[in-house]
């Protein structure tokens, strides 16, 4: 056999036997918890114009999807995300329904990412987006629905962490920092690399400030944080960020979820698609976030509906790695309740009885050695 | 809560022990004679795991461990994703490029394609791609210096402490592609799942740092 027929290319994978039980399984338990917020399911195109992706998630984001042409020549992308599909779509056919308009989605995405830190060139997610709605309503929404979702799931210990885009926007706006130095700062804030941040920070600001800055880049934790925060920047898009984060916590605080909930001021979102809250999803025993999700308040506007939107995703590929072994009794192990039909006999007799048996809702499997 | 540490081998070592020692954080003489690569410190609070230098960001990128101590130049060659809040201050050198001093006056030929020995691949492609030098990487693991007296390769890039090794081999350095210390790195996940421990180690690791 050749051995590209053997061989696997990395970064995909093949699924079989329990873990397929145990994928589906958090599949439906999750799909019916949106379900259950009216959120209902789109199916979306597996491939659209890679132009769609490079808007929505920004050229350099948009830099890493496997693209490829059609038979006109046009550039398409295989989807790196699903919120640029949903975007568009509700800017374009859903313009007239009413609002809000809450939609969830399950399936692959596809990113030509170094697979590292155990990340795949392939991944599941799913997720839901609520748009046509800027209020706090909303936001408290996507952070109750994601607390039951990982509830349920009976995850052992999760942490949802909040950050704010304008929060670092606010600061980087005083500094009057070209597109080259934001980006150059957003990666030591995003890495919390005080060190570094504070050498950057030496031709742009004084010593006070970037004493204070260095010292919130670390700032994470509950509602108290963000006094020390106040303490720390003046400038009214930063203050107007931490604003938002303390209505949120405190309405958390009120539902009785903010034991899963902290504020990380130093968390600085990947995607440029995002506008005001942020928040990353961290399970015991990953090393890495499980989900993320925030607002995107200008990505509607790109497909010609201004609009507000929040949303999260979730990777099912993550969740079922933590779930596969606390699952494995319930649902990866199936109950042997197979009827076995010894073959050998008379085939007419066989299939007559396995259909009797199936109408009954009995597992059959013909063959084999049979009572 | 359980914090797990991954150090790294080498040179860092025995200046990572004693940075942690001055931080309250004591390993039992026996355990560091021991040849166990996994130890428990004496309040049974922390426990070391002991590792190639190039594999702590690995380590704590996956979470395998909370934290480690590494020095910069392995985290520029891996940048492996993880949150970085300290500088040790210890373990200082620097990621140059060297080479014979002819070569340090002709400087680089962007029309030539710089053959360039070196342990940081990414870090020296990354380099010579910003200056738009054509650049052919010749990976090796050990005695870099060798390969422009050989005639394998114009120049190095590699990690200078004092420039003792450099020069005794008659090399000069040519640029200085960044400074380099060792560095507190912690898992993206566990700076929030083990925030208290992980708050409750940095701010003793800064005590010791500004009692210097």
């Amino acid at each position: 056999m050749p051995s590209s027929l053997s061989k696997i290319p990395p970064g995909v994978q093949y699924i079989f036997d329990s873990e397929v039980r145990v994928r589906r399984w958090i599949e439906r338990e999750i799909m019916a918890i949106l379900d259950g917020w009216s959120y209902s399911e789109i199916i979306l195109p597996v491939f659209d114009y890679a132009d769609l992706f490079a808007l929505g998630m920004g050229k350099e984001q948009a830099e890493m999807t496997y693209r490829f042409t059609g038979r006109d020549g046009s550039l398409f992308a295989l989807r790196p995300e699903m919120t640029s599909l949903v975007a568009r779509t509700v800017a374009t056919r859903f313009r007239g329904n009413a609002r809000p308009i809450r939609l969830s989605y399950s399936g692959e995405v596809f990113r030509w990412d170094e697979p590292r830190g155990g990340r795949q060139y392939e991944f599941h997610q799913i997720g839901l987006e609520h748009i046509g709605s800027d209020r706090l309503e909303a936001d408290t929404e996507v952070l109750v629905i994601a607390t039951e979702v990982l509830r349920r799931l009976g995850l052992e210990g999760f942490t949802i962490t909040l950050g704010h885009v304008d929060f670092f926007k606010g600061i980087a706006e005083r500094l009057e920092l070209d597109d080259d130095g934001i980006r150059e700062m957003r990666e030591l804030v995003d890495r919390k690399e005080a060190a570094g941040l504070d050498a950057f920070l030496a031709g742009h600001a004084d010593a006070s400030t970037r004493a204070a800055l260095c010292k919130l880049i670390t700032l994470a934790g509950k509602r108290e944080i963000l006094n020390d925060a106040r303490s720390l920047v003046g400038n009214a898009r930063s203050v107007a960020a931490l604003d938002d984060l303390e209505n949120v916590y405190r309405i958390a605080e009120e539902i009785g979820i903010d034991e899963h909930i902290d504020i990380d001021l130093g968390d600085v979102a990947a995607l440029d698609y995002y506008t005001g809250l942020t928040f990353k999803i961290y399970a015991t025993g990953l090393g890495t976030a499980l989900g993320r999700g925030g607002r995107y308040d200008q990505l509607l506007a790109k497909f010609g509906n201004p609009e507000a939107a929040v949303g999260f995703s979730l990777c099912l590929d993550w969740l079922a790695q933590l779930l596969s072994t606390k699952l494995a009794g319930a649902i990866a192990d199936r109950p042997d309740d197979v009827v076995r039909l010894a073959d050998g006999r008379d085939i007419v007799a066989i299939f007559k009885e396995a259909t009797r048996l199936r109408e009954e809702g009995k597992r059959v499997e013909v063959g084999g050695k049979g009572d | 809560m359980h914090l797990t540490l991954a150090i790294a081998k080498g040179r860092l070592q025995q200046q990572a022990l004693e940075t942690c020692r001055r931080a309250g954080i004591s390993v039992p003489k026996e355990e560091l004679d021991s040849r166990r690569l996994m130890i428990k410190d004496a309040s049974g609070r922390y426990s070391f795991l002991f590792v190639k230098p190039g594999d702590v960001p690995t380590y704590v990128e996956y979470g395998v461990a909370d934290a480690g101590i590494c020095g910069r130049d392995v985290l520029l060659e891996t940048s492996a994703e993880v949150h970085e809040p300290l500088d040790l201050r210890f373990g200082r050198c620097k990621l140059v490029v060297a080479g014979k001093p002819e070569s340090a006056e002709r400087g680089y030929n962007p029309l030539v394609t710089a053959r360039v020995a070196t342990k940081y691949p990414r870090v020296t492609a990354d380099y010579f791609q910003r200056r738009g030098v054509p650049v052919e990487l010749i990976v090796l693991s050990g005695s870099v210096e060798l390969a422009p007296l050989l005639g394998l390769s114009d120049h190095i890039v590699d990690l200078v402490e004092t420039g003792r090794t450099l020069s005794e081999n008659g090399l000069v350095v040519i640029d200085t592609i960044a400074e380099s210390s060792a560095r507190l790195i912690v898992n993206r996940a566990s700076y929030h799942l083990k925030r208290a421990e992980i708050a409750q180690l940095l701010a003793s690791l800064r005590e010791v740092l500004s009692a210097g």
